[in-house]
């Protein structure tokens, strides 16, 4: 081995064992750290290199119809397509693409600065999720975005997602609610309730819609559905390979669940009439089936488009929406106070006759006013009614009749009853939000009142103001146990069934209790009521109807203190003119329906309310009549033509709700998606 | 395409004798792991659907002439060339930062017709030569002259640092480290006094902490990742990670060739260059990983046996710089796979695709072969 005389070969060949050592020692550190990674923690990887290219799609479970009694589809939801984008894969050119999807999809201001600021302020994980860009495109915008796909730099992603879809808008809205997107706060603590209460419910995931207000907040359980998953083989973009053998067949697919149907026990007919014949910009038309108390129509103003409400919406609209003073996302029926005016005489009356203040047949004379320690109460008529009863006193709307009942009985004894009547509590609608309204004692008006209880505020308590407040749902409950002697428990969903129509669960008729008054008490009011429509010098006798005796009473709602002139409503600023009330049911000699319509800050009662209450009651004898003659029709179909429509169905009566016998017809007429 | 050896008798040896000593092993060990490349590379290309193999394997093949060029050229020649292809890579490496091509932030290339290469990667060659030239000197060869000291080495190291610096600037962490690496171990072997080496480390350590700030963003990042790997999975540790999920979830015997799916579905970043070892390690496990560094560890045994036999200074000085040169390559670049080591722009020897990455390793091996050939002094 002979090297150059000059070189130090010991020293060199003792460097360069080293060196080798050195080169063993480091090939051995990465066999020892491949023997980690690969037989030792091999497993894990191998289960992270899985997770790594099996996504999970959701499939999106079909929710809930909402179906009113007759199986007409109110609710349902429609395949639609939202936007999305996924900042990790546009990184630095995401502004361009922002700026192209603005001009592809023809962006408001408000909608691209949106996403710009989204873009500015997302950070690690939140920029690998998709951002909602723009929900349920049209058809023309889904094909250009498809289009577009490549130029948006793969970071653009068009997902279906069925879109609720409120077939009638704002019509019943407030009691069918709306849905939109779960906040990211909202989604944590959701899911920790249902972790808490251990039921099988499927988490939520972000971009996953819940009920917000009304029925679909409430059957939010019953309406979702469990969602399926579809996996699926995607490349480290995320973007799905044919290469689907990864994944064994059985573990590809697992379909969705739907969600359940309400079936409402609202008639649609009845409901489309009064929203049509309503006049009001705002107020609410109740109506309840007297024998079993559903309610059959709820109308209510003003309201919000739900279909806008679920994610449709811009900023500058719903600002406008929370800036109305009419405040259209206010459920009144149940969730605003008003004075019931002389609708609440029925109580005074009630309390008074039960109370012995006042005799079967007892009267009262009304010059005109009322005087009581130096201050004069004005009844409604300036020239009196003259000697009245209380027939005449209730027909007539006298309120001298009851301001002298009160100052006998005092504001305890009022109030006493009419919490027996239900008033000052909640009815128990099962809905989110209800108030419970106000019934005042004399202890009320000591706690809340700056001068305490007065003699005098039972005056005005008697004829329905002063702290008299009630919810119109409240007077709906009340005339319906006036009707029939049984204080309901309002519903409004008759049954939720499953997709094949099935039914889960029934709700049956509530009663919370009976009329606590002796028959000549009931008696002696019914005919106060009958009175009213009836006789010729009842405050609503224009709306008699020939063949069907109605009862009921006229209510007009001072909001204001009256001034020393009467003033005709037009000559009054909007907000400070009367709420006009109508309360009403009919046939009064066997009730079957009960109708309550307020029309606020419109004037009288009479004029305003009553016409349209009559409507809503002629409309169901009407329907009631067609409903009877389909049902002939289809026990004899040898005599209806084949391209006679089919018959609408069921008895109105929902206590026997039946299972209509073109349910299936109806259902799939509905037009729910896909099935 | 089997070595022609028969020019080797322009050396005035037997031509006999030449073929005998001819490493044969250095070329087996080589082409093996070619072959491995090739192969695995043809899985690696897969998901892009370029094949990209029969490129990496038509370098090869030029390669392959090159290195035969230059195994029938007088390995003395370069030593009269050294000082003249260093001065011409310092230039080249100038030209490059003052007016190259630059790909991905980075100004690497330079464009010669239709061709481009990064001189940056003939820094290395350039560095081995001149430091084999440089200890080769008679003074420098001395055999009374002892471990050198802190005046031994300050030129030497300066020859390496021009360069590597330069690279740097580039910027190009990986190389510059590599070019680093190889002087320091050449050096290193020239013999350098135990107390020099002391203060040399001191040095290095505080200098690294004064450089730490010039350090380019991503290069700092990248090395605060490597300090805690599992601290931004989705950011800089992107890397780090999904190689090791798929070094890892190839376990004992691997997923098989072109079942990979770290691979299939790219999640490896640069997996046809810097991360090509993930790919094997996935696709052949334990086992084939075990047979890969077996490899490399033999070519590297070979080049130490080579330089331990070279018959002169300068050949012992070529054959350590071209050996720590695979070394440093395979370790850095597995390291980095593996997750022992931050991750930079290291490619692995002849498995990772690249032209004149692959060219440059068959130089350097040719020049190993070279001087391993001539063992005897005529």
């Amino acid at each position: 081995m002979a090297l150059t005389p000059s070189t130090p070969r010991g020293d060199g060949a003792t460097r360069l064992l080293w060196m080798a050592g050195f080169a063993a020692l480091a090939f051995l550190v990465l066999l020892s750290r491949l023997y980690q990674l690969q037989v030792l923690r091999g497993e894990e990887y191998r289960v992270k290199a899985e997770e790594n290219f099996v996504k999970e799609l959701r499939v999106p479970a079909d929710r809930g119809l909402v179906l009113d009694r007759n199986r007409r589809v109110l609710v349902d939801s429609r395949p639609s397509y939202d936007v999305v984008l996924i900042p990790y894969f546009c990184g630095k050119g995401c502004d361009e693409v922002v700026t192209r999807l603005a001009t592809l999809l023809s962006f408001s201001f408000d909608e691209e600065e949106r996403v710009r600021e989204h873009l500015r302020t997302a950070r690690g994980l939140v920029r690998f999720r998709p951002f909602t860009v723009k929900v349920d495109i049209s058809r023309d915008e889904l094909d250009v975005v498809e289009a577009n796909r490549i130029e948006l730099s793969g970071a653009v992603d068009v997902l279906p997602t069925p879109h609720r879809s409120y077939r009638h808008g704002i019509w019943a809205s407030h009691l069918l609610g709306y849905m939109n997107e779960v906040g990211a706060e909202e989604l944590v603590r959701l899911n920790a309730e249902i972790e808490k209460a251990g039921d099988d419910v499927q988490p939520y995931q972000a971009r996953d819609f819940v009920g917000r207000r009304g029925l679909e907040k409430r059957y939010e359980k019953d309406l979702r559905g469990v969602d399926g998953i579809q996996r699926v083989v995607v490349d480290a973009r995320g973007n799905a390979k044919r290469e689907s053998d990864l994944i064994p067949e059985s573990q590809r697919f697992e379909p969705s669940t739907p969600g359940n149907n309400l079936v409402l026990s609202i008639d649609w007919r009845l409901q489309e009439f009064a929203e049509k014949t309503f006049p009001a910009t705002a107020g609410a038309v109740l109506a309840l089936d007297a024998r079993t108390g559903f309610l059959l129509a709820l109308v209510d103003r003003p309201a919000v488009d739900p279909n806008k409400m679920a994610g449709r919406i811009s900023r500058a609209e719903l600002a406008a929406i929370r800036a109305d003073p009419l405040q259209p996302e206010l459920f009144r029926a149940i969730q605003q106070h008003y004075h019931p005016g002389s609708t609440f005489k029925v109580v005074t009356a009630i309390a008074a006759l039960e109370e012995g203040v006042l005799r079967p047949g007892g009267t009262v004379y009304c010059p005109g006013r009322y005087t009581l320690g130096g201050h004069t109460w004005r009844c409604d008529k300036d020239s009196g009614h003259g000697q009245v009863d209380l027939e005449h006193a209730l027909g007539a709307s006298c309120d001298v009749f009851f301001y002298a009942l009160s100052d006998r009985m005092g504001t305890d004894k009022i109030a006493r009853w009419g919490s027996l009547l239900g008033l000052g509590k909640p009815t128990g609608l099962d809905l989110q939000g209800e108030i419970p309204g106000v019934m005042p004692d004399e202890a009320w008006h000591d706690a809340h009142q700056p001068g305490g209880h007065q003699h005098g505020m039972s005056l005005n308590i008697s004829i329905g103001q002063g702290d008299v407040n009630v919810t119109p749902l409240q007077q709906l409950v009340l005339y319906g146990a006036l009707a029939t002697g049984k204080i309901w428990r309002p519903q409004a969903v008759l049954r939720i069934e499953d997709p094949k129509g099935d039914v889960l669960k029934e709700f049956a008729p509530d009663v919370r209790g009976t009329l606590p008054v002796k028959p000549e008490t009931r008696d002696a009011v019914m005919k106060g009521l009958l009175a009213a429509v009836n006789q010729p010098f009842g405050t609503a006798y224009g709306m008699r109807m020939k063949d069907v005796v109605m009862a009921g009473k006229t209510g007009t709602a001072q909001v204001v203190k009256l001034g020393l002139k009467r003033l005709k409503a037009s000559q009054v600023s909007y907000f400070q003119r009367d709420h006009a009330w109508f309360a009403a049911f009919a046939p009064a000699e066997d009730p079957e329906i009960v109708v309550v319509v307020l029309n606020e800050h419109s004037g009288f009662g009479s004029s305003n309310a009553a016409p349209t209450a009559t409507a809503v009651v002629r409309k169901w004898l009407e329907l009631k009549e067609e409903d009877a003659r389909a049902r002939e029709g289809v026990q004899r179909p040898a005599v209806s033509p084949p391209s006679a429509p089919p018959p609408p169905a069921p008895p109105p009566s929902p206590a026997r709700a039946q299972k209509p016998a073109r349910a299936g017809a109806a259902f799939t007429d509905g037009g729910r998606r896909g099935a | 395409m089997a070595l022609d050896l028969s020019g080797l008798a322009s050396l005035g040896a037997p031509r006999q004798r030449s073929v005998a000593r001819f490493p044969w092993h250095v070329a087996l060990l080589a082409l093996s792991i070619c072959a491995v490349g090739v192969w695995n590379l043809a899985s690696a290309s897969r998901s892009s659907h370029v094949d990209i193999w029969i490129t990496q394997a038509t370098w090869m093949g030029v390669g392959l002439v090159l290195a035969l060029a230059l195994v029938l050229v007088d390995y003395r020649l370069f030593r009269q060339g050294a000082w003249i292809f260093y001065g011409v890579v310092v230039v080249l490496l100038l030209v490059v930062l003052w007016k190259g091509r630059v790909i991905m932030g980075a100004r690497r290339w330079i464009s010669l017709g239709p061709v481009g290469f990064q001189p940056s990667e003939l820094a290395k060659i350039a560095v081995i030569l001149v430091l084999a030239r440089w200890f080769s000197t008679d003074r420098e060869s001395d055999p009374r002259r002892g471990p050198r000291g802190l005046a031994g080495i300050a030129i030497p190291a300066a020859l390496v640092l021009v360069p590597a610096l330069l690279v740097q600037r580039q910027p190009d962490l990986g190389t510059a480290l590599i070019t680093v690496a190889v002087g320091a171990t050449m050096i290193l072997f020239a013999g350098v006094r135990w107390k020099t080496l002391v203060v040399l480390g001191t040095a290095v350590i505080l200098a690294a902490a004064a450089a730490w700030p010039h350090l380019k963003p991503y290069q700092r990042k990248r090395v605060e990742t490597f300090l805690n790997p599992e601290g931004d999975v989705l950011g800089a540790g992107y890397h780090a990670s999904q190689s090791m999920i798929a070094v890892g979830s190839g376990q004992g015997f691997g997923k098989g060739w072109g079942q990979g799916t770290q691979t299939l579905l790219s999640f490896l970043p640069e997996q046809h260059t810097d991360f090509i070892f993930s790919v094997w390690a996935e696709e052949h496990g334990f086992a084939g990983a075990l047979v890969l560094l077996t490899l490399y560890f033999a070519l590297v045994g070979s080049g130490v046996t080579i330089a331990m036999n070279a018959r002169d200074r300068f050949g012992q000085f070529v054959a350590v710089g071209a050996t720590s040169l695979v070394f440093w390559h395979a370790f850095v670049n597995m390291g980095m796979v593996t997750g022992v080591l931050p991750v930079v722009g290291v490619t692995l020897p002849l498995m990772s695709y690249g032209g004149t990455s692959v060219l440059v390793v068959f130089a350097a091996l040719a020049m190993l072969a070279s001087v391993g050939t001539k063992r005897f002094a005529n």
